[in-house]
């Protein structure tokens, strides 16, 4: 029997996949390390339920067959691309809604609902899960607890972890279990270790994630957007720093740069200064309390900035963060030919190291002559650099790569991470034992004790996998070639 | 370091999309705005696994197999995909190339290939062959041969049931151009060009009728070129990319002794003609011929929208648009209809969820996809229903026909216009 065969005898509802072109699709995620190394895992299910998920498990563990659970594989550092082989396990099709506990404030959903349909299934109740990722529209919830994914309003309202209050998980050996005390609707508790926050960010490392009890809050009044633009970087992390200490708590603070700003006018035209940064503050909250935010913070960052202006006017918020939202993939539009390669892409550095750390990426990016336009969260000292390259020419793939490194060892050096909010994954598993020293161990013997046969996810967080770059083939189609490739 | 990688591609009909397949991110922004990834939650069912299995065909890691050939073909060239794609994927010209790739290396039954040259050679070729089809139709529907087929069950056999109710009365005239001139009704006089089509000259051409009215109420002075023919959208789309470019050379070379906008009322086909310019791009004889016809090509309702329509009547209905996929996504044409619509004295206009997601006619998908083509019906019918509109408005005569199929079967008294009739209706004198 193949593994496809055994797997559709064993499951009832979940359907399997294994035909090439279809493992093809499930070869990546946004990261270009799996541009470079796509690797078709050797089976999809895509998962139906939690008495499924666990067949699976037991199954895989039995054989010590590898499982990479997988939501919508937007991430970009290979954290769900089945680098090992074996079974991804899909969980974008378990997307159901289970329950809005209106009186508790929480819902209790599967992994595969996507963000934006959880929030607007919530709004009928006035409702709201505040994180609140640039990739709302695409990424799973089960996703982002596995990411501990941040967004644009973690500034204020924290990371998913601050809003998970239990989750259903389906350990290596099939075993189902509850965190955060079975069947309780409690918004806290000190019962115990907390497996829920381990659990959370794990990065499917340690069990797959089947259902979520998710904290809420009420939709906030009102909004307001302060608009700041600044002649100089440094001019922009001191407004920042001015804000904060002002006593305003912005519920957004998203800074763009020069580059950034020309890649949204190409894709559709929301804002066009010419400036070195532009810099957009969201307060929420009641409207008087918001209007005295916006203006408070407009006066606050006054001195600093070339011009600040605020609008509490819906279409014009929806317009600057449905730009802000796509900046991301739309700097590609910067290069004709060029397209953005994600690696590098997430740092995090200390809030007082922000304007120095956007001078480091201009040198690194002059130093490489790889274009980078760098947008991020200003606020929590997130920033996501967009590098730009044409996959064409061998050269600058072999720059790119020295790029991300250079900016991996930036950020560390800055007192920072290399990842903000996107995770680990594959990408950033080399540098783990640099950023945590010994504690990475401590880590391994957690995994170890829930995983022993190392069947979740290997090659993500922890003990990188070595990865074949392919290489274009111009004759018959047969295996992939194979090539090392030194970024140093 | 000896040997690095790099992208690149020497597949002989795919090279030329290569670039479109590198944009590709794969962000994921893409995959709720698909209608097969929202039936399917497969990958391999969406916009950003169908570019990965086209450039890893492209690139020669993957072969044709049966499961790429489904994928690929499942698409239903909506794109929807594209309007959101914020890193520039272009999806309809890469699926006329992989289409066109696939075919190339297809084995079709004997009686396949015949089929396939009998609609994509022969018929959609010469428009005199398509409205001697389109009168045997007519006659079919008149001299008491389809009360025959419903009822003997021949249809059944034939598994023709779910085509032949996709198919409207036929009206008795059809639009044939001639190159006649159709004079403004107004003191204005604009000069304009219209591009009849071919199922909307033939099955719809009371809707060709009431575009020309409407237009020259307008104050358009319009010219019907003689030797246009049909858009060639179903052979790009078929797998037949050297019959659609014959299609538009045709085109082109047709509307070239006229002035002003090409007008067209027939999303799908305006598409295309906005898209001549890309598909002709490297032919150096045709590319700046291509690029100044595409640049003409207006749909009706771009065309209306500056206000020079005078409305005469009121019209009491509750309605509803189904925004057509190639006006809206491939288009990008989505205020103008609502705006013409909202003018008329009246009539309510209701937004609709999810009207971003196609009906599932997409050409002749309803035909080669049935399953996938009637959950999407039944969702938008679903969808379209839920306001309790009198009309649904829409701008495409596929959508028209799948539509109008539905709402039969379902027995319901909703009428489905197009946008032209209700204009039409509003402006009479």
């Amino acid at each position: 029997m193949t593994l496809a065969a055994d797997l559709r005898g064993l499951l009832k509802t979940s359907r399997v996949l294994d035909a090439p072109a279809e493992l093809r699709a499930y070869a990546y995620d946004a990261s270009f390390l799996t541009q470079l190394a796509p690797r078709p895992p050797d089976v999809v299910v895509i998962a139906a339920s939690t008495e499924d998920v666990s067949s699976v498990l037991r199954y895989a563990n039995r054989h010590a067959i590898p499982v990479t659970p997988r939501g919508a594989a937007t991430g970009q550092a290979a954290g769900a691309v089945a680098l090992g082989g074996g079974i991804v396990l899909a969980l974008n099709g378990m997307n159901r809604v289970l329950e809005i506990d209106v009186a508790n404030m929480q819902v209790i959903c599967e992994p595969g609902v996507v963000h934006a349909q959880l929030n607007a299934a919530l709004a009928a109740d006035g409702l709201l899960f505040p994180p609140d990722p640039g990739s709302s529209r695409m990424a799973t919830l089960g996703g982002m607890a596995s990411t501990n994914a941040h967004g644009m309003r973690a500034v204020k309202y924290g990371p998913t972890s601050a809003w998970v209050l239990g989750l259903e998980v389906v350990l290596a050996d099939g075993q189902v279990i509850e965190t955060g005390s079975v069947g309780s609707r409690a918004k806290q508790s000190s019962a115990g270790l907390e497996l829920t926050k381990l659990i959370v960010g794990a990065e499917g490392t340690l069990g797959v994630v089947t259902r979520l009890r998710l904290k809420l809050m009420a939709i906030p009044r009102s909004r307001a957007i302060v608009l700041g633009l600044f002649d100089a970087l440094e001019q922009a992390g001191e407004a920042v720093q001015a804000v904060f200490g002002a006593g305003v708590s912005p519920s957004a603070i998203e800074i763009l740069d020069e580059r950034c700003i020309q890649a949204i006018n190409l894709y559709r035209p929301a804002m066009n200064p010419s400036v070195e940064a532009l810099i957009l503050f969201e307060v929420d909250g009641n409207p008087p309390g918001v209007r005295w935010d916006a203006e408070r913070v407009c006066e606050v960052i006054a001195p600093f900035a070339q011009r600040a202006e605020w609008s509490d006017e819906p279409e014009r918020i929806n317009a600057l963060w449905e730009a802000r939202s796509v900046v991301g993939a739309a700097v590609g539009m910067l290069r004709p030919g060029s397209n953005r390669a994600y690696c590098g892409e997430d740092i995090c550095v200390p809030v007082a190291k922000i304007p120095a750390t956007l001078r480091a990426i201009q040198d690194i990016s002059a130093r490489h002559r790889i274009p980078i336009a760098t947008y991020g969260h200003i606020g929590g000292g997130g920033l996501h650099p967009g590098h730009l390259i044409d996959g064409r020419d061998p050269d600058e793939i072999r720059r790119v790569l020295r790029v991300a490194d250079d900016i991996h060892q930036l950020a560390l050096r800055m007192g920072g991470t290399t990842t903000g909010e996107h995770g680990v994954g594959a990408a950033r598993a080399p540098y783990m034992a640099q950023e945590h020293g010994s504690a990475l161990e401590i880590m391994r013997r957690l995994k170890h004790a829930l995983d022993p046969n190392c069947i979740m996810n290997p090659g993500v967080i922890f003990d990188p996998l070595p990865l074949p770059f392919e290489l274009p083939l111009t004759g018959p189609v047969g295996e992939p070639a194979v090539a090392t490739i030194d970024p140093g | 370091m000896s040997s690095l990688p790099a992208f690149s591609s020497s597949h002989p009909l795919l090279g030329s999309e290569y670039s479109n397949m590198l944009a590709c991110i794969r962000c994921g922004l893409c995959l709720t705005s698909c209608p097969t990834y929202v039936l399917s939650l497969d990958e391999s069912e969406g916009p950003r696994g169908r570019v990965g299995m086209a450039r890893a065909l492209a690139e020669g890691h993957l072969r044709v197999t049966p499961d790429l050939v489904e994928h690929e073909l499942n698409c239903l060239v909506c794109d929807a995909c594209t309007a959101v794609c914020p890193a520039g994927v272009h999806m309809d010209p890469l699926q006329v190339a992989v289409r066109s790739a696939l075919e190339s290396e297809s084995r079709r039954p004997r009686r396949v290939q015949i089929l396939r040259w009998l609609v994509f050679g022969w018929l959609f070729m010469d428009m005199s062959r398509f409205r001697l089809l389109a009168r045997c139709m007519w006659l079919y529907q008149r001299l008491g041969v389809r009360w025959f087929a419903r009822r003997s069950g021949l249809l059944q056999l034939l598994q023709l049931e779910s085509a032949e109710r996709l198919l409207p009365e036929l009206p008795n005239h059809f639009v044939t151009p001639h190159d006649e001139q159709h004079a403004s009704a107004s003191t204005e006089s604009t000069p304009a060009a219209f591009f009849a089509g071919c199922v909307m000259s033939t099955a719809l051409a009371d809707v060709d009728r009431a575009t020309l009215r409407v237009l020259q109420r307008a104050g358009f002075a319009i010219r019907n070129p003689m030797q246009q023919g049909c858009c060639g959208a179903l052979n790009a789309h078929g797998g037949d990319l050297p019959g659609a470019l014959q299609l538009a050379r045709t085109n082109i070379a047709a509307f070239e002794h006229t002035q002003g906008p090409i007008v067209v009322n027939s999303a799908g086909c305006g598409a295309m003609l906005k898209d001549y310019a890309h598909h002709l791009q490297d032919d150096l004889a045709w590319a700046a011929r291509a690029a100044a016809f595409s640049g003409r090509v207006r749909d009706l309702s771009e065309v209306l929208a500056d206000g020079s329509l005078r409305v005469r009547r009121e019209l009491r209905d509750k309605v509803v648009l189904q925004d057509a996929c190639h006006l809206l996504h491939a288009q990008r044409v989505s205020r103008q209809p609502r705006d013409l619509l909202r003018q008329i004295p009246g009539l309510v206009l209701t937004e609709i969820a999810e009207p971003g997601l196609c009906c599932g006619s997409a050409g002749v998908y309803n035909l080669t996809n049935p399953v996938q083509s009637r959950q999407l019906q039944q969702r938008k019918l679903d969808n379209a229903l839920a306001p309790g509109p009198a009309i649904i408005v829409t701008t495409n005569p596929g959508c028209l026909l799948q539509l109008r199929s539905g709402l039969a079967e379902r027995g319901s008294s909703v009428r489905v216009k197009h946008l032209a009739e209700v204009l039409d209706e509003a402006t009479t004198p």
